[in-house]
């Protein structure tokens, strides 16, 4: 029993908040108050600081350690905001204590009437502390997903990830569960029920007294009903896709710097290799091919070096000038090469005849075309020509 | 035989290597005979089409493809230098225009300094923009202006490599620990 006036106990906390959100900020990291924390508080602060403590109950030994007590814990978390949020699990325990009420008013509710209003009071007390707690819950996961976002404690991706994930499968799926009013099973569904049953009940129950209420019950319970449709909507339209969208980012970035750890040994997305559009002929490589393919596959040649006979017969120029020139003048050019060649060959061949029609050509002769069409008729080795007659005069040109 | 409508437009981009995307026209035809594009690219090239939701392209059994590698690092730092910058870096990808200025910027300011300048097609302002018109010509960014372009839906398919590549790693681990 606290023997302190309530105004003393506030005065203390007043003066001595500091003192008391210290206790409160070990309790949260650890669960409790070591004793080596506790007595370096004392000593910082007077023995009177431990009196105090102990006589307002704000803490209470645990073995060799200490905790802060429950009354204070919750009013330091409401005054600083520091909810440490609950699983789920934690809160579906209302359906059951809300359920369990509800059932026992209905069933009852012809029977003694104290304990009736009873059941009602203790029916709306559990519907409010769990809108509390789901209300204090949203609050710190949205905290949470929000330093997750801003990442000031530069936490890496792929631990991001976890978080992100840890929160979406333990703390909002399970929570957005006992929100779903569409879920039979769901603590608000049951609300739901509650609350069209204190509807009728608050309107024709015989005993006024419990008709007022029913009424109490009914109206909070339709204030509820629209703060747990904000909560849900907060859960579903905006810490669930935050909280995808940092898994999602998060998890894209954790590959990426996977990726460029090692970019060269690892297989990137497979693409069609481009073509190349060529200048040249698309069937260039096997047009290439082909031709040295003949080569390759050569026939095999013999080649025979045994002498074969041939005419050797080489034009000598000098030789066949000076004849001309002494043999001048000479009236039929042709029939002279003629008579020429018989001179050493039984038969006249083309090619030697040619060469030595080439003296038309020399310069020191004197060549006259005869004009009267006359013509002379050779014949060769392969050809029967027919030649003009052209005539050569002894006049030999004087350079 | 009747084939599909723009089947010549079809059949010559993926074979160049491009996407086809969702918001073109030609890519309702080719997801309407998907069956008959998948058994013609098989049964005349032996390629397979790969058709997602928002691209489609034809996948090579060429494994050592540079262009690939190339796309899949400029990628990735883009996407580390933007979430760097404080910018959500997948709605930049999806939905933002870069200049090259900026590309510039990331790339020259970035910590896997030696990995760019190890790059070919990534270690200077010139060797990049070769690469950006390099994804242009296959429909990975679109090029808004000279020195403006953004990422098309085909981006995607390397942010799918990513994703796959993270969660391999993280069941990994969890198998380690």
């Amino acid at each position: 029993m606290i023997k302190a006036e309530p105004r003393t106990i506030l005065s203390f906390l007043h003066a001595n908040f500091d003192v008391v959100k210290d206790l409160f900020s070990y309790q949260i990291a650890d669960g409790l108050i070591t004793k080596e924390v506790y007595d370096m508080l004392i000593q910082k602060h007077g023995h009177t600081m431990n009196i105090r403590l102990r006589e307002f109950r704000v803490v209470r030994s645990m073995g060799s350690d200490y905790e802060m007590r429950d009354v204070y814990y919750k009013l330091m978390e409401f005054l600083l905001f520091e909810f440490k949020p609950l699983l789920p699990e934690t809160i579906e325990k209302y359906k059951t204590s809300i359920s369990e009420l509800y059932l026992k008013i209905r069933k009852y509710e012809q029977q003694d009437r104290d304990i009736l209003q009873e059941r009602i009071k203790n029916l709306s007390h559990q519907v409010r502390e769990f809108v509390d707690l789901v209300e204090r819950n949203t609050f710190r996961l949205l905290a949470e997903t929000r330093d997750l976002k801003s990442n000031p404690e530069r936490i890496e991706y792929r631990e991001k990830v976890h978080k992100a994930s840890f929160w979406i499968e333990y703390y909002i799926l399970p929570l957005n569960r006992i929100l779903d009013v569409k879920h039979s099973e769901s603590v608000t569904s049951t609300i739901l029920d509650v609350s069209e049953y204190a509807n009728r009940r608050r309107l024709d129950f015989a005993d006024e007294t419990v008709r007022v209420e029913f009424e109490k019950l009914y109206s909070q319970l339709v204030q509820t009903n629209t703060d747990l449709l904000r909560q849900s909507k907060v859960l579903v339209n905006e810490l669930l896709p935050l909280l995808e969208r940092i898994r999602t980012e998060s998890l894209i970035l954790t590959g990426w710097i996977e990726f460029l750890r090692n970019p060269y040994k690892l297989a990137t997305p497979s693409l069609l290799k481009g073509t190349r559009t060529m200048v040249y002929a698309k069937d260039m490589l096997f047009k290439v091919r082909e031709f040295f393919e003949q080569f390759a596959q050569a026939e095999y040649v013999t080649v025979d070096d045994s002498p074969v006979d041939f005419d050797k017969w080489i034009f000598d120029r000098e030789k066949f000038k000076a004849n001309l020139t002494a043999s001048l003048p000479v009236s039929d050019f042709f029939g002279w090469c003629k008579n020429e060649l018989r001179k050493e060959f039984p038969d006249i061949d083309t090619d030697k005849f040619f060469a030595l029609c080439g003296l038309l050509f020399d310069q020191d002769l004197e060549i006259e075309f005869n004009n009267k069409g006359e013509r002379t008729t050779l014949e060769t080795n392969t050809s029967m020509l027919s030649l003009p007659k052209i005539k050569i005069d002894n006049a030999i040109k004087i350079q | 035989m009747v084939y599909p409508q723009h089947h010549r437009q079809i059949v010559e981009e993926l074979m160049t290597g491009k996407f086809i995307l969702t918001n073109e026209e030609h890519f309702g035809s080719l997801k309407e005979n998907e069956s008959f594009y998948q058994e013609f690219f098989k049964l005349s090239f032996d390629l397979d089409l790969h058709l997602k939701n928002e691209y489609a392209y034809l996948l090579s059994r060429e494994t050592q493809e540079n262009f690939s590698r190339d796309v899949s690092i400029f990628i990735a730092i883009m996407s580390y230098e933007l979430d760097k910058d404080g910018r959500n870096f997948m709605e930049a990808l999806e939905f933002n225009e870069f200049t090259l200025e900026e590309v510039d910027r990331y790339f020259d300011n970035s910590s896997f300094i030696d990995l760019i300048e190890s790059n070919k097609a990534l270690r200077d302002p010139d060797s990049r923009r070769t690469l950006i018109n390099g994804m242009h010509r296959r429909n990975i960014v679109h090029k808004n202006f000279e020195d403006r372009f953004s990422f098309t839906q085909a981006h995607k398919l390397f942010v799918e490599f990513a994703k796959e590549l993270a969660m391999k790693r993280i069941t990994a681990r969890e198998v380690e620990v």
